[in-house]
């Protein structure tokens, strides 16, 4: 992993809890957890579908508000850090707005940062994710991957401190993906933000985070907190041994949750 | 090995109903040549005049009809810009205080549903001379048409856009402005594309109020002479104003690019959480405030322009003249005989111009080359206004059931089918692979993806169908039948009755109301099982 220099905040979650709805239709999406996501390092969350693990970090964003618990970032709350545009997501979906051009998109993000009108910053953040000569296109010419790239560049033109990326690549083809995990995440290191990374791939997660945290079936719980060394890149034997605990501890945890809901059917 | 074609190519169900123009002007001649032969067939009965009659009548009087439709047109476009204008004024305000929605609403649909036979006179009395009558019916003609696609495509987005914005701490106001805004404006131009020949509509029924000069004057003046080729030209010029006028705001929002970011239909849910009592106790207290409005703004206008009481009535002397007077009861029976006279083409008609209209959607889905030549026929049908195809009707079928039904149900098929068609174009094209996948026949795939994908646009239709057969009855009634609450609110209007005709307005308009909310309901009962997502707050 290259080096980066650490301008993103650690980000603690105290016992952090969700639960949706009331009385008998409630749903725990998260139990309370407690977490430390390190300062300017790049976190993966995996977990079976439906876990809770985007509901962290819709919590993280400020999108949703934790039922209990709660979140610091270098002393400041998740309202507080969206005030002062701190912070950039990527969905699933690219989620461009379809009448604004790739500049437009991506200066949206400085605009709604506060942060001044700068086409020249804008521009070379398109260049930088290969996407120099389409800044007049609009997302309905792309292709999906592209539309990501313009995802990437939006999040990062305002240089985050935190970076929230929620399967950024799930709606991509596997070339494309591979692709993408090999010409951006230099970018995101570059910029030293501190990353969660929500991902349903065990070797993505492995070849892009410093550490990869397994949750259960919902409510999430961590079942694994594993750290990854710098020198475990792809194709290493330690690589391949790290997917397969990885993976090991999400089937492990998947399990456990089958039997925990065969216990309480009982 | 051969390569078999993709799924994709083996049904192409947005291809199929996309007529092409070659398609379309086939359509065009077909209906032409039609209405010729008809007029040939029908020849000395004093029924139909086809074409060409239609043409040599214009060509001996086009200076007439030109002065005409100058005076209606321009009516009709400061009328569609008035009318527009507050309907975004409403949205605006729906948008920004989500609470008032359901308030504002109501009385946008109470409003809109006032009849324009009766509107026409009691306008005209209190304007005096002049054009504020068919201006002022012109723009009540189209703002509701308007307000509601903007109200559904102000929420036309994606969660993660509001998303974004909540993420770097902007609040409702950039929401709007960057994204609300921008995603409602196809929805703006889908509106007032029904707009522009609505407002033509409304300018004509003010003319018919008493003006001095303008197509409507003229359109009431062949009909009273009975003059056969006179009705059918204007009607034909009117019909042609409409259609050019659809097709212009149609070319304008093709022309813009605007693309929508997902077709929604539906009307917003009800605002507010809880279980069902607490939300059945706030509709109540909606309700409660909606009549509140009503009763307040109509006194407060009535006072605010110290309007003589003598035709401008308000609230308290229809409480006297339909419950606290001693003739109370005889005048609550007069009201009676006459919606129970109306009701009993309305609803017939209403049933079958929807029923028929989305059948043969279903039938041209079924056979998709007919599609292509009957659908841009519907399109510019679907735009002549009623005033218009009323009296023609009435010529060729009579003045009783079966000439009455006929125009209720023409008011509502044309729109049932164009929404129904355009539903059935919304089943997702891989659901449609699938069942090719499977060699589904056409009426299981007609049964199982394309019907549930019409849904939404049906009832859509349905919906906004019922003020519209509301205004065919009254129009028919007025124009030919002598019978029911159209005619009832026309005579009442020439012998002075006031307090029964503002009775017959609100009686007609509340019944309008309720008819579209309980079409809403069931809208929301069936959507919420096949289509949820159009539903989303």
């Amino acid at each position: 992993m290259a080096e980066r220099a650490t301008t993103g905040p650690a980000i603690r979650c105290t016992a952090l809890a969700k639960r949706f709805g009331a009385g008998a239709g409630a749903v725990d999406a998260v139990a309370p957890l407690d977490l430390t996501f390190k300062a300017g390092a790049m976190t993966a969350l995996v977990g079976p579908s439906g876990c809770g693990k985007s509901t962290v970090l819709r919590m993280v964003a400020g999108l949703e508000a934790p039922t209990a618990g709660e979140i610091d970032m270098g002393g400041e709350s998740p309202a507080q850090m969206q005030a002062q545009g701190a912070m950039a997501m990527a969905f699933q979906d690219a989620s461009l707005l379809p009448w604004r051009s790739v500049r437009g998109n991506v200066a949206l993000a400085r605009k709604l940062a506060r942060q001044p009108a700068d086409t020249d910053a804008v521009d070379a953040m398109i260049a930088r994710v290969g996407l120099a000569g389409f800044e007049a296109a609009k997302p309905a010419a792309l292709s999906g991957g592209m539309r990501q790239r313009v995802a990437i560049a939006r999040c990062l033109v305002t240089q985050p401190r935190v970076l929230l990326l929620d399967e950024p690549f799930g709606a991509v083809d596997e070339l494309t993906r591979r692709r993408l995990n090999v010409e951006l995440p230099p970018l995101w290191q570059a910029a030293g933000s501190t990353t969660l990374l929500v991902t349903h791939s065990v070797s993505e997660a492995v070849t892009l985070a410093d550490r990869v945290v397994v949750f259960s079936s919902r409510p999430a719980q961590v079942v694994a907190d594993i750290a990854i060394p710098p020198d475990a890149t792809p194709g290493s034997d330690s690589f391949d041994a790290l997917v397969t605990r990885v993976s090991a501890e999400l089937a492990r945890g998947w399990d456990e949750a089958g039997a925990d809901a065969k216990a309480a059917a009982q | 090995m051969t390569l078999a074609a993709p799924p994709s190519t083996l049904v192409a169900p947005r291809a199929l109903l996309r007529p092409d123009r070659a398609q379309a002007l086939a359509g065009a001649v077909g209906a032409l040549a039609l209405w010729q032969l008809a007029a040939l067939a029908l020849a000395g009965s004093y029924l139909l005049a086809g074409p060409v009659d239609v043409v040599r009548y214009l060509s001996a009087n086009w200076g007439l009809i030109s002065r005409a439709l100058g005076i209606t047109l321009e009516n009709a476009v400061l009328g569609f810009v008035a009318g527009n204008l507050a309907a975004v004024a409403l949205a605006l305000i729906v948008a920004l205080a989500p609470r008032a929605r359901m308030v504002v609403s109501a009385v946008a649909l109470v409003v809109f549903c006032l009849p324009l036979v009766a509107t026409g006179p009691i306008l005209r009395v209190l304007y005096g001379p002049g054009p504020g009558p068919q201006i002022t019916l012109a723009a009540l003609a189209v703002y509701y048409t308007t307000f509601i696609p903007l109200l559904v495509g102000l929420r036309a987005a994606p969660a993660s856009w509001f998303d974004l914005v909540a993420l770097y701490g902007r609040g409702a106001w950039t929401a709007f402005v960057q994204i609300r805004l921008m995603a409602a404006l196809p929805y703006l131009l889908a509106g007032l594309q029904i707009a522009a020949p609505a407002a033509f509509l409304g300018a004509m029924v003010g003319e018919f109020t008493g003006a001095e000069r303008g197509m409507g004057v003229l359109a009431l003046r062949a009909m009273r002479a009975l003059d056969v080729e006179a009705t059918w030209a204007i009607a034909s010029v009117a019909a042609a104003v409409a259609m050019v006028a659809y097709g212009l705001v149609g070319w304008l929002s093709r022309a813009t690019a605007l693309a929508r970011p997902e077709l929604l239909v539906a009307l917003p849910p009800v605002p507010g959480a809880g279980g069902a009592g607490r939300r059945w106790l706030g509709n109540a207290g909606m309700v409660a405030i909606t009549l509140l409005v009503l009763i307040g703004g109509w006194w407060l206008a009535m006072e605010a322009f110290g309007l003589n009481r003598f035709f401008a009535k308000r609230p308290d002397d229809l409480w006297a003249f339909l419950v606290s007077a001693p003739n109370a009861a005889e005048n609550r029976a007069l009201l009676r005989d006459a919606s129970a006279q109306s009701l009993v083409y309305l609803v017939p008609g209403y049933l079958a111009g929807l029923g028929l209209g989305a059948a043969l959607a279903m039938v041209l889905v079924l056979a998709p080359g007919l599609a292509g030549a009957v659908l841009p026929v519907a399109v510019a049908l679907r735009s002549v206004p009623i005033v218009t195809t009323a009296p023609l009707i009435v010529l060729a079928l009579g003045r009783g059931a079966a000439g009455t039904i006929t125009i209720v149900a023409v008011m509502i098929f044309f729109p049932a089918l164009v929404a129904c068609l355009q539903g059935l174009r919304q089943t997702p094209g891989q659901v449609m692979d699938v069942m090719a996948t499977y060699g589904a026949g056409p009426f299981t795939r007609l049964w199982q993806a394309r019907i549930p994908a019409m849904l939404p646009a049906f009832f859509a239709a349905a919906r906004m169908s019922v003020p519209a057969a509301v205004l065919a009855i009254t129009v028919a009634e007025w124009l030919a039948t002598g019978t029911g609450l159209g005619n009832l609110m026309a005579l009442t209007a020439s012998t002075s009755n006031y307090n029964l005709l503002w009775s017959a307005v609100v009686l007609v308009a509340l019944g309008s109301a309720l008819g579209y909310a309980a079409v809403g309901a069931l809208e929301r009962a069936v959507l919420a099982r096949v289509a949820p997502e159009q539903l989303r707050d």
